[in-house]
């Protein structure tokens, strides 16, 4: 697919670098000329100027993109190009500065197809790191509701059992999994959890801790806490 | 040009609607979240509305007031 990034700072140049990593055609707009120079050197096409104006983006081929990702730091410039790739029947992308905003623009902006929040990603990543091997966050479907990537262990209640025999609270779903090694695929009734084993489940946050135990049983501090309880 | 730190956008507009003095308010894209049109008598006036009404809408986190030359 041929896309343009409008700004080439540190979410922008990554995001042109996944996307032509992925065989994926990029021309990126930059409005500073020595990073524009680091653009070019690091072997991308790139427009250089202003990228809210619309004969910039037409020069970056914004008439032939499937999208358009508006990654500046400045909301102008980006809201200003989502308008103009609109207008070309462009799919778009627009990054925002302040979480607060996100709600504000998905309700209003009506030519923006997507936000991006890149602190709120960046928070994903340094929860899982956090808390670290058999429990991966991997996307905020809305505010109460997140997919999440659970490996099995030898700990694990449900090891040993088959998915038919894993039952969720309501307010959850199983939406996939993969043998340990394998890729993922369409969770099988028949499927048998055992170590290793990765079952990715959507579930709504007051839930999470319940699917958790059920998937990962309890952690070591829940276990220390339960015994000087009891 | 006013700033907030909420996203009850709907409530916050309508909050500076209906305000005394203020004549137009519109949701903007850019570094402001919304623009207020008020018509004032006098910069005493202006400063009403900035100052004691706008500044105490909950979630209304600054404002930058430009005076119409034309």
């Amino acid at each position: 697919m041929r896309f343009v990034i409008v700004g080439a700072g540190r979410v922008g140049l990554r995001t042109a670098r996944v996307l032509r990593e992925e065989g994926h055609e990029v021309v990126l707009v930059e409005g500073h000329d020595d990073q524009a120079t680091r653009v070019r050197d690091a072997g991308f096409d790139c427009v250089e100027g202003d990228g809210s104006r619309e004969e910039l983006l037409v020069e970056a081929g914004v008439e032939n993109a499937d999208a358009l990702g508006a990654l500046t730091g400045d909301l102008n410039t980006n809201f200003a190009a989502c308008l103009i790739a609109n207008h070309h029947d462009c799919r778009t992308v627009m990054r925002i500065d302040e979480d607060y905003r996100e709600g504000i623009y998905q309700k209003y902006a009506d030519e923006v197809d997507e936000i991006v929040y890149p602190e709120r990603l960046g928070a994903i990543g340094a929860k899982n790191a956090l808390l670290g091997g058999n429990l991966q966050a991997i996307a905020d479907v809305a505010e109460h509701l997140q997919v999440v990537l659970f490996t099995i262990t030898d700990d694990s209640p449900m090891k040993g059992y088959n998915l038919s025999e894993v039952t969720l609270p309501s307010q959850a779903r199983v939406l996939a999994f993969g043998k340990a090694g394998g890729p993922m695929g369409v969770p099988l009734p028949d499927d048998s959890l055992e170590t290793g084993d990765r079952i990715a489940v959507l579930a709504d946050f007051d839930v999470l801790g319940d699917v958790r135990q059920l998937l990962l049983g309890r952690s070591a501090e829940e276990t220390a806490a339960a015994a000087v309880e009891g | 040009m006013v700033k907030a730190n909420t996203g009850e956008a709907d409530r916050v507009k309508e909050s500076l609607a209906a305000l005394d003095g203020v004549v137009e308010a519109h949701v903007v894209a850019g570094d402001v979240d919304f623009v207020a049109k008020t018509v004032a008598d006098d910069p005493g006036d202006v400063k009403r509305v900035a100052t004691n009404a706008i500044q105490t809408i909950n979630g209304v986190e600054g404002t930058q007031t430009y005076i119409a030359m034309d």
